[in-house]
């Protein structure tokens, strides 16, 4: 896959928090790439950093968020020198980013033709009247019925799987390398939700962006993604390809995550959970992040940081005893089938 | 898209109209605006001069009750009639200019204070505290001892003090506005940040403090009123509602004699409130697409 050059660079990228209570370590050194035309999962816990990943990458931290190191390049410009006014001209326009909440996503008091064509009026050349007809053109293209009539409404008019519809159209009104999707299906329920992962992933076909789809759910994952960067309190943990990821976790942490899904095929009372919960990341333990929920831990993960290695092709983890989660993952699957 | 815009409006007239509270409230202004207008038609004009002066009807301080020729009655040999229509444009003017300052200046003050942040908001909410901290009554009265007798000076007492509560109304709702993911959302797509601040924030901001100020042009009103009665405010023999009911303040004693000087008078307040307070609920309802649906 290196012949292929990738779109986003993001090479042991450090976002810093300075709260009044200490540094926050949201994001401490992330490395990974993103190829045109494909989808990138990350996954992770509430408070890995996922989020504040994507927000670094477009530059949209508030006043407390700091990129403290780390580089960042896309489409050959090198996101971190360039000035804000150029800045603005990427965002929205080659890259962009749609929500988690449709509804708080989008400004109550306009409706969704306006917002929409806020965005084509930032980056075309066009006036407002052919501004509306692409508005209307993009509304019908993510599904939205009568669009002629749609377009004057406001969000509160809409459903909530029609207002992320709506929330799509205006990130994709100006024809966007790269869209950042945080979490776009998890306020909506489950049958919108496999509604919306296909219209995503239809659009991606047909406009060829590349999609970095930011989500808790391995499921989305499995669905979406080619190539997947698992994040455990704001370092990668695990960096493969979809199908390796599922079949040969290599770290804990993941095996724990794709534990926690319900099996269609068992019968079980009680789900299992990773235990514990995330560190505090003012506080993070020394050694291996994971190393107070890690079933496997020993004194060494809590002294040393396990480095991110490859362990096979294109498939880096983060951890000390590899070898020993093989050896679960084998007796676990053979108990299954047995 | 005129058309459409056009439907829309009429929704939200329809929707007005249909709503029992506003259409008495807007009736209710109607009619103030309406005897306003028509004061020198209904009561007559001051022929010594001075409209805004009631004519004396008497030089006897002794009440005179309603009669043909005094519908209101008189007192302090004013006639309580023309005071009580004259009063109405007075009441107009003392509201709209004090709310329209003070909303400015707290709509400025409160928006730098949000957007500036830091020690810029520390220093303007302090102030803004300090303003708060002394009582409004008791300073409106201390400003117009020191400015010195006139509706003038009771206006602008009442602008000095009457800022801070719209101050801190847009600052707590651009900070909350300023934390939405909508603004988030138009940062993503590369808007500017003051044309966020214009477009995104304000009008999801600014709709508490237009209801806010149609409810407070009448307490004002009251307000005013109060420091007429207490002797502070508009000259005696001005046509104002609160200079009436301070004639009448030697009277107390004797409402079998003045009952009129404190009716009339307090009866056109009280509708005035109540008609601006309504228009403000239908205002809301008008301005927030929220509220509709």
């Amino acid at each position: 896959m290196d012949e292929k050059k990738a779109l986003l660079q993001v090479e042991d990228l450090r976002t810093y928090f300075h709260t009044e209570d200490g540094v926050v370590k949201a994001v401490d050194g992330v490395t990974f790439e993103v190829f045109p035309g494909e989808t990138l999962g990350i996954v992770g816990e509430s408070g890995c950093g996922k989020s504040v990943t994507s927000l670094s990458i477009m530059r949209l931290l508030d006043e407390k968020g700091e990129i403290a190191g780390g580089k960042i390049f896309f489409d050959d410009q090198d996101i971190m020198a360039i000035p804000e006014s150029k800045m603005m001209k990427i965002r929205g326009n080659d890259m962009a980013m749609i929500f988690q909440e449709p509804m708080t996503a989008l400004n109550p008091v306009f409706t969704i033709g306006f917002q929409i064509m806020e965005a084509i009026l930032l980056h075309q050349d066009v006036d407002e009247k052919q501004a509306r007809k692409l508005a209307i053109e993009m509304l019908k293209k993510v599904g939205i019925p009568e669009p002629e009539k749609r377009i004057d409404e406001y969000p509160h008019e809409l459903s909530g799987g029609m207002r992320q519809r709506a929330m799509i159209a205006m990130s994709l009104s100006c024809n966007p390398k790269l869209l950042f999707a945080d979490e776009p299906t998890t306020a909506l329920d489950v049958t919108i939700q496999a509604q919306i992962l296909e219209l995503m992933k239809s659009l991606q076909d047909q406009y060829g962006m590349a999609l970095v789809m930011i989500t808790h759910d391995l499921g989305v994952i499995a669905e979406m993604a080619q190539r997947v960067v698992v994040m455990y309190a704001g370092k990668v943990v695990e960096y493969a390809d979809v199908h390796t990821l599922f079949k040969n976790p290599r770290h804990p942490y993941t095996w724990g995550l794709m534990n926690a899904i319900p099996k269609l095929d068992e019968d079980k009372e009680v789900l299992y959970n990773i235990p514990g919960v995330v560190p505090d990341p003012l506080d993070f333990p020394e050694g291996c992040r994971f190393n107070t929920r890690c079933p496997l831990a020993t004194d060494k993960c809590q002294k040393e940081e396990p480095p991110l290695v490859e362990i096979e092709n294109e498939h880096t983890a983060a951890c000390w005893h590899i070898d020993k989660l093989i050896e679960t993952i084998k007796v676990s699957r053979a108990g299954e089938t047995a | 898209m005129p058309a459409k815009r056009k439907s829309e409006f009429r929704k939200v007239m329809k929707k007005y109209w249909t709503n029992g509270t506003a259409v008495l409230g807007t009736c209710l202004l109607f009619f103030f605006i309406v005897i306003a207008i028509f004061a020198p038609q209904i009561a007559g004009v001051n022929e010594m001069g001075d409209n805004y002066q009631i004519p004396r009807a008497s030089w006897s301080s002794k009440p005179i009750p309603p009669s043909a020729e005094h519908p209101f009655g008189v007192i302090g040999g004013r006639d309580v009639f023309y005071g009580v229509v004259w009063g109405t444009r007075t009441a107009f003017r003392l509201g709209l200019i004090i709310t329209g300052f003070a909303a400015l200046i707290g709509v400025i003050v409160g928006s730098i204070s949000a957007y500036f942040g830091g020690w810029v908001d520390e220093i303007l909410m302090r102030i803004t505290d300090i303003f708060l901290s002394i009582p409004f009554l008791v300073a409106a009265m201390v400003m117009t001892t020191i400015l010195g007798k006139g509706l003038d000076k009771v206006i602008i007492a009442l602008i000095i003090f009457g800022w801070m509560s719209t101050a801190r109304l847009i600052r707590g709702n651009i900070l909350q506005a300023r934390e939405e993911q909508y603004v988030l959302a138009a940062k993503a797509l590369g808007q500017k940040d003051w044309v966020i601040i214009i477009k995104h924030i304000l009008p999801n901001t600014i709709f508490p403090v237009v209801v806010q100020m149609s409810m407070r042009i009448g307490s004002y009103v009251i307000t005013a009123a109060g420091l007429s009665f207490l002797g502070v405010g508009a000259e005696p023999g001005y046509a104002d509602w609160g200079t009436i009911l301070s004639f009448s303040r030697n009277w107390m004693t004797m409402l079998d004699q003045s009952w009129f000087a404190i009716v009339f008078p307090g009866t056109a307040m009280v509708l005035f409130v109540l008609a601006w307070n309504l228009v403000g609920d239908a205002l809301r309802d008008i301005f927030d697409p929220r509220m509709r649906s």
